[in-house]
């Protein structure tokens, strides 16, 4: 059952009450480090910061409207060989969250003695935009909170953000809520799990009244309502945009085979890619007999073949963080089309990425009588 | 004592009894009287419950390149069996331990060794019979095939239709028919004898009344199955006999030659085929109409009740209870109709395109002869007699009798028997183990870890056949010019022996390490070909065929320039395979020779006899303080025999047996390890012991009764179990001469929502519980309300007898259960009489609740060990026909009610069968794998066990230390599941790496 509780916003500062709430966090004990994403001095960016000490908890921010990484990464890096030792207490938005659970289930990371604080994300601007509105001498994140605020969709948000109908974190011990509160006043803070409520217990927060929780459910449904309404437009042009082996590989054209996207990945998980492997190491006569049967290839070779191994691998799980399209030096629209087609095949077996532990991968069950409602030309 | 069995009939009994004594150490004379494996099996189309085929899953796991991989309806080769066809027993000497037995082998006419399967003869052939194989339902030749598929097994004359115009010997491209063949006389020495002749299915036409024969769209149910084959007359499709148009209506007629005065028992396994035809049936056509006319719908094996739940509510098809009288066709349009009187008394009146009468199984007429020559008595139905609590002993030492030899039964019931009679042989005769096994001896294989490849390709014309398909010197040339190529031959017959010593000598000759043969199915020839590599120091991973005569010849006859296309890619591939493989060499892994029984009721203790009783070590894990479990409430057995004399003798054996040690109030809490490594921690109430390594486990962890909470159970003394019931009639506290009444309720807590599976022993239960009563006090009525009176096999005639005695049937409906009330003293039982629709009052003096079986809390045993649990909580096997007693993971077998609900004589065979399976892992020195496959490449895995997941046979675990997954190679059957599973290129097959793969992709584009 989740709690509710209130934590009021000093002085109309959400920042400052929320970094009053971190250092409650480690001071208290309550974790042992956090993870938590901090601004850096120039304002022009945020990074990754793992803190044990309280006073380096200097511009923690982690609703700074970037995500240079999907935190999953970090956390798979942290716990995979063997689980934390401490307690660690992680800031993670939606879609890293929902990252981190199949990377768990992928058996890449472990959630023994990890705290997972998940925040409502209104979404993020691509760090070079985020950069870019920095560098005007604005202040980026103030200028989206007050338009937030105001109820205003940037359209220069990042696109997978705009389209994501996940807005709010699955599965977390603790939940910032900020959709469809005042923050100026005051935040809801959901404790979902045993741990939680302990966390909720030692910050002696008072409940919330019932209808603060109605207010926000009702502002998250509208919400997913218009980013489903987006999402299906969009994906709509990319079905488009790739439907039959010509379209296909004009989008992909741009594509250098710099397997960016594959290092950004937070399902990529692979120690060796398959595609860096002695498999791949051809000899010269192989690329002169494809030359000479089909008079020309393309060089360098696989570019197709790459991104669909890519996503036969991963897409079951694909969250849609978009850190793919991020990486991309053409703008391949790697994100879109993995989204569209993680989409139609996470429907397939009613799945959804991250959202439970429970829910076994769709690749490690059979059912006998399962893909009967797959149409056999698609 | 000769270690040599002989199995009379290779039906899938005498198969699997085979296999299980061959894997075991024994040597094995496989006769039947027919030129060809199969059966009946061989015949059927795919099998309830799960609508599959799945022979397969009988052959080995272990050393599985030395038997054959494939459908056993095409043929089986095993180091260990002999496969003795047309042969007949003419004559046992000698006695249990050291027979002599006499066969008559009836000449083929059709030399095997030579003969390619060409099939000119038979196109040749001026002689039409009806074919046997296809029922009737379309003609086949004197010489002839039986079964299309059975390719191995070579043509045969059928010496009764042959004229010996000899037109066929003509023919012959190889000379292989020879019409002067004579029968001869073979002389084995064996130390038993297994009878698996199996059955006849009933021929229905001396009932005229259903117009067999007379009217065309009655058909039997195996002319259905071979209608529903792929491999049958119609390819598949269902078709009227009389104007070969899809029918739009069929009826099932069920007990045809079954549960008749002359024929008093129940066939077993009709109720549930019929159900499986209309649903195969209506998978190919949703808009067909089907209906089963039944009498008692018999579905009371495992899963086979929601099979039946499943038949009528998803597929719709519909069910009605009568017997029919007549069959009336329409001269017209051949449809055919019927009237008879329905269960509700009105009258049914029905037309249908088309009728399949659904036949029992009768004993061939074949044993009268047969049980004179191997002295063994028959029962009066013509059946082979068993021996009380011994269902596969025959009256004569050292003969074993399993399947529908001894009693009607479906498949699964035929494979725990014959695994069962394997059992009892290998006791009988476990001092001969291993001894009559013969290995042929191979060189060395040759080390080629530095050798440069040199390939050699051998192109097969098959006589004619293939060479007037292909261009040969096109083919030559173009083999020559590929690379690494050294040497290339063409031969007209590269199956007959002097070719394969030629080829063995080029071999050597060009120093050649890597061969293809372009020739014919590997089914057949595969076994020559790798001898003839092993023969000269190969690998037989070095070896690549190519099948040209089915995938060139037999598909494409008037595409030659596709064809010539085709089998230069096919030759390419191979070449490219061969070329790029490693040779490959078997891996073992070492046994425990001890095995761990968990349960001491009757599945346990017999389970752990049978293994000790065969010299293997056995562990016996009992939970409670008393050995004997639920057989401690049994009294009496609806067939006879002593239920507490069978505990205490069975407890006294245990108890004295050296070689088992038993271990009371005990409980297994730990196991790991695999197939011949296992490693189990015991607890008792005092202490938990030092691990115990075995090498199979087997599960007879029971069930329990169900407890009742209603038809007033808890309210009147009088209102008791069936179980209670029989303890006091045992010890004589229940005074039967005040007795006026009795009601007996069945399916209490069986058949419903909440437990949707027949408990299957229960109306036994009640019908000798009502024999009991009217043998004891003639004078009282006794009415039992039931669903389907589940009386299968011989427990038939004890339900007739039960109702010429006077005991009332009455059928009741699930959704209009009786109702039992209490007023003051009385007890009152109300329930609808089907015929009248009236509600019928009684008031018994006693109510007998026929409560089933449930199952025991499995789930902690479940997890320890990682097996599945059905959905109603037993345990689950590998697969509920063809694998009865074994689980998905290999070395652990089941038993008992812990598996489903059975009889004392079925939990015996099955515990029989169960520690026969377990035998075949702790009689080997070494758990052999195959040839191919799966490896992991440490570097590369990841550890997200997706391949653990994937893996249908629990070959691979996680190394936790290493982070990295580990293959059991003796598990690992080569099916590359986890290849395809693997992102990071981790997982492995030997045989079928990336770069082989890649390669070959090469070579078709």
């Amino acid at each position: 059952m989740t709690r509710s509780a209130i934590l009021e916003v000093q002085n109309g500062n959400l920042i400052e009450t929320l970094n009053n709430l971190w250092r409650q966090l480690l001071e208290k004990g309550l974790v042992d480090a956090l993870l938590i994403p901090q601004e850096l001095p120039s304002g022009i960016n945020v990074v990754q910061t793992l803190v044990s000490d309280v006073q380096k908890l200097e511009s923690p921010n982690p609703l700074s409207p970037v995500m240079p990484v999907n935190t999953a990464r970090i956390v798979s890096q942290m716990t995979k060989v063997t689980p934390s030792p401490k307690k660690v207490g992680v800031v993670l938005r939606s879609c890293e969250l929902r990252a981190l659970i199949e990377l768990v289930k992928l058996k890449q990371a472990s959630l023994e003695n990890i705290v997972l604080i998940g925040i409502d994300c209104f979404g993020t601007y691509s760090v070079k935009d985020y950069k870019n509105l920095a560098q005007d001498g604005s202040s980026p994140k103030d200028a989206f909170i007050k338009a937030v605020r105001e109820g205003k969709e940037d359209p220069s948000l990042r696109q997978v953000c705009q389209m994501c109908e996940y807005p709010i974190p699955m599965n977390a011990d603790i939940t910032i809520g900020l959709i469809g509160i005042d923050f100026e006043k005051s935040i809801l803070i959901q404790a979902s799990s045993t741990e939680g409520e302990a966390i909720l217990e030692a910050l002696e927060l008072t409940d919330s009244p019932e209808a603060e929780v109605t207010k926000r459910d009702e502002a998250i449904a509208k919400l997913i309502e218009q980013r489903t309404k987006k999402r299906d437009e969009i994906l709509e042009q990319t079905q488009k945009d790739i439907s039959g082996i010509d379209n296909l590989m004009r989008t992909l054209a741009p594509c250098i085979n710099c397997h960016n996207c594959r290092d950004v990945c937070p399902l990529c998980f692979c120690k060796e890619c398959f595609f860096d492997s002695p498999t791949f190491e051809m000899e010269s006569e192989k690329y002169l007999g494809w030359s000479e049967r089909k008079g020309t290839i393309r060089m360098p070779t696989h570019t197709l073949l790459f991104h669909l191994t890519r996503m036969s691998h991963m897409v079951t799980s694909c969250v849609g963080c978009g850190m793919c399209y991020e990486a991309c030096p053409n703008e391949v629209p790697v994100a879109n089309i993995f989204r569209l087609v993680g989409l139609n095949t996470q429907k397939i077996f009613d799945y959804v990425p991250g959202r439970s532990l429970e829910d076994e991968l769709p690749v490690t069950t059979y059912q006998e009588r399962e893909l009967l409602g797959v149409p056999e030309k698609l | 004592m000769v270690g040599a069995v002989l199995v009379i009939g290779a039906g899938i009994g005498g198969i699997k009894c085979s296999l299980d004594l061959a894997e075991s150490g024994f040597k094995v004379y496989l006769a039947d009287q027919s030129p060809f494996i199969g059966g009946t099996l061989a015949q059927l189309d795919r099998w309830f419950p799960d609508n599959h085929c799945g022979m397969c899953k009988i052959l080995p796991i272990f050393s599985r390149d030395e038997s054959s991989q494939f459908c056993l309806r095409r043929g089986l080769y095993h180091p260990n069996i002999e496969l003795l066809p047309l042969s007949t027993v003419s004559q046992i000497d000698g006695n249990t331990g050291n027979f002599q037995a006499t066969l008559s082998i009836k000449p083929r006419g059709v030399r095997k060794e030579l003969c390619v399967s060409c099939d000119l003869c038979a196109q040749v052939c001026p002689v039409e019979v009806p074919s046997e194989f296809n029922e009737g339902l379309e003609n086949r030749k004197a010489i002839y095939l039986r079964n299309p598929l059975a390719i191995s097994s070579g043509y045969a004359i059928d010496w009764g239709s042959c004229t010996k115009c000899g037109a066929c010997v003509e023919k012959c491209p190889t000379d292989a028919i020879d019409l002067s063949q004579e029968e001869e006389t073979r002389k084995l020495d064996v130390g038993a004898i297994v009878l698996s002749a199996g059955f006849e299915e009933f021929n229905p036409r001396p009932w005229s009344q259903y117009g067999y024969k007379r009217h065309p769209n009655v058909i039997t149910s195996i002319q259905f199955e071979r209608m529903l084959s792929a491999s049958g007359p119609t390819a598949g499709e269902i078709l009227r006999p009389s104007d070969n148009q899809p029918p739009k209506s069929i009826a099932f007629l069920q007990c045809v030659g079954s549960r008749t005065k002359e024929r008093d028992y129940c066939s077993s396994a009709c109720c549930m085929y019929a159900l499986k035809e209309a649903v195969l049936a209506k998978e190919k056509n949703p808009e067909l109409d089907t209906e089963i006319f039944y009498m008692d719908l018999r579905a009371f094996g495992k899963g086979y009740y929601r099979y039946y739940e499943q038949a009528k509510g998803e597929f719709g098809v519909k069910f009605t209870r009568c017997r029919i009288p007549t069959i009336k066709q329409d001269p017209a349009t051949k449809n055919l109709f019927f009237t008879a009187i329905g269960e509700d008394g009105g009258l049914v009146r029905r037309e249908f395109d088309l009728v399949v009468l659904s036949v029992g199984q009768t004993p061939s007429p074949r044993f009268l002869e047969l049980g004179e020559v191997l002295g063994i008595e028959l029962n009066k139905w013509g059946f082979c007699k068993t021996q009380e609590l011994s269902p596969t002993e025959t009256s004569q030492d050292g003969v074993f009798v399993c399947g529908s030899a001894s009693a009607p039964k479906d498949i699964a019931d035929t494979l725990v028997e014959a695994s069962a009679a394997a059992c009892q042989v290998s006791k009988l005769l476990s001092s001969q183990r291993g001894q009559l096994i013969t290995t042929k001896d191979y060189p060395e294989e040759l080390d080629l870890s530095e050798a440069e490849a040199r390939a050699a390709i051998f192109l097969c014309t098959c006589g004619e056949e293939i060479a007037s398909m292909l261009d040969m010197e096109e083919m030559l040339d173009f083999a020559k010019g590929l690379p690494g190529v050294v040497y290339v031959e063409q031969t007209p017959y590269l199956c007959q022996k002097d070719a394969l010593e030629q080829v063995k000598g080029k071999i050597k000759e060009h120093e050649v390490n890597r061969v293809v043969f372009a020739a014919c199915s590997d089914i057949t020839y595969e076994k020559l070909f790798i001898d003839a590599m092993r023969d000269v120091g190969l690998t037989p991973s070095l070896l690549e065929l190519v099948n040209f005569r089915e995938q060139l010849c037999s598909i494409n006859p008037d595409h030659k320039k596709q064809a010539m296309e085709k089998a230069k890619i096919l030759v390419a591939i191979a070449l490219e395979r061969v070329r790029t493989q490693e040779p490959l060499h078997l891996v073992s892994q070492n046994v425990e020779h001890q095995a761990l029984v968990i349960g001491g009721g009757l599945a346990g203790l017999t389970a752990a006899l049978s293994l000790a009783e065969q010299g293997f070590e056995v562990q016996l894990a009992e939970r409670t303080a008393e050995l004997g479990g639920n057989l401690r409430h049994i009294f009496s057995i609806l067939e006879g025999g002593d239920p507490q004399a069978l505990r205490q003798n069975l407890i006294k054996r245990v108890e004295e047996n050296p070689l088992i040690r038993l271990h009371t109030e005990t409980e297994v809490i730990e196991v790991s390890g695999y197939a011949g490594n296992f490693e189990a921690v015991l607890k008792d109430t005092d202490s938990t012991h030092e691990p115990i390594k075995v090498g199979a486990i087997i599960i007879a962890t029971g069930g329990e009764a169900y407890e009742p909470n209603e038809y007033c159970y808890d309210q009147s003394e009088s209102v008791m179990t069936q179980a209670e019931l029989e303890q006091q009639l045992a010890s004589g506290k229940l005074d039967v001469t005040e007795l006026g009444s009795v009601v007996m309720i069945q399916c209490v807590g069986s058949r419903d929502k909440e437990r949707p599976y027949c408990s299957r022993v229960c109306c036994s239960q009640a019908i000798k519980n009502s024999l009991s009563l009217k043998e004891r006090n003639p004078e009282i009525d006794i009415f039992v309300l039931h669903r389907d009176v589940m009386s299968y096999g011989f427990k038939e005639e004890y339900y007739s007898q039960a109702r010429e005695k006077g005991v009332l049937f009455v059928n009741y409906d699930l959704d209009r259960k009786p109702e039992v009330t209490i007023e003051g003293e009385r007890l009152i039982v109300q329930t609808i009489e089907p015929t009248t629709g009236g509600v019928l009052k009684i008031e018994p003096d006693l109510l007998i609740l026929s409560t089933g079986i449930v199952p025991n809390d499995n789930n902690i045993l479940a997890q320890m060990l990682n097996l599945e649990l059905t959905e109603d909580g037993f345990f689950k096997e590998a697969e509920v026909k063809f694998r009865p007693v074994d689980f998905v993971i290999n070395g652990i077998f089941l038993c008992g009610l812990a598996h489903s609900p059975r009889g004392i004589t079925e939990t015996i065979a099955q515990a029989q069968a169960a520690a026969q399976r377990a035998a075949s892992i702790l009689s080997r020195e070494r758990l052999e794998s195959g040839r191919v496959g799966s490896e992991v490449n440490e570097r590369r895995c990841s550890g997200c066990e997706l391949c653990v997941s994937a893996c249908p046979y629990n070959a691979r675990f996680k190394d936790t230390d290493k982070g990295v997954v580990v293959v059991i190679e003796a598990l690992c059957q080569g099916c590359g599941a986890c290849v395809a599973i693997c992102p990071s290129g981790a997982a492995k097959l030997r045989g079928f790496t990336d770069k082989q793969v890649f390669s070959v992709m090469d070579a078709v584009i």
